[in-house]
């Protein structure tokens, strides 16, 4: 995967992990990647439902030590 | 279709009522909609330029304010810059300000001053709207 932009939102609670996702894929292209790391657990719920509302393309999500991280491809 | 509008009564002044309005506000902008709120009677605490630093929690439940520090929750001043930054439109009450005797300059910059009907015509073809 080629990730363009990586966000660390780790340790931010709601709303923020979505509000820096919205402004982080402002700063990318349509179709380029974007990695989202963040602890918040309503992010899990909160950034997949962001993507699907703007239309962007949640390409994977995983969780790792307690850390969620999500690849969106813009719209 | 879906609307693309939601439209928020904030009427209460609390430190609670303050995060249930932005938090919604900031979201709903973070996700592209167009966002009014209208601030009315106590709600004008919310955007008051000293007020809004010093929104007290309901009686008996100041115990909470640990869980906030812990959960690292943003601060009331700074979800309003960040609510205006994403385009969150702020109407302040014309009548409550009236009646309270403050002006304009009492709040944050970059609010409209309004009736009731300018945020119900705002707010006939949105959705949700939503009041706390």
């Amino acid at each position: 995967m080629n990730i363009t932009k990586t966000l660390d939102a780790k340790g931010l609670a709601c709303p923020m992990p979505v509000v820096r996702t919205k402004k982080a894929i402002d700063t990318i292209n349509s179709g380029e990647i974007l990695e989202v790391l963040a602890t918040d657990k309503g992010a899990l719920s909160d950034i997949t439902a962001w993507a699907k509302s703007g239309g962007h393309t949640l390409l994977e999500q995983k969780t790792e030590d307690d850390i969620l991280y999500f690849y969106i491809q813009k719209a | 279709m879906m609307s693309e509008k939601v439209a928020i009564i904030a009427a209460n002044g609390g430190l609670f009522d303050a995060y249930k309005v932005f938090n919604i506000a900031t979201a709903a902008a973070a996700s592209e909609k167009e966002v009014q709120i209208f601030f009315t009677f106590e709600g004008l605490n919310l955007i008051h330029k000293q007020g809004m630093h010093h929104l007290e929690m309901p009686a008996g439940k100041e115990h909470f304010a640990e869980g906030f520090e812990k959960a690292n929750t943003p601060t009331i001043p700074e979800l309003v810059e960040m609510a205006q930054e994403l385009g969150v439109k702020f109407i302040a009450c014309q009548m409550t300000m009236d009646v309270m005797g403050l002006t304009k300059e009492d709040f944050v910059n970059g609010i409209e001053v309004g009736g009731a009907v300018t945020f119900i015509e705002f707010a006939k073809n949105a959705a949700p709207t939503l009041t706390f």
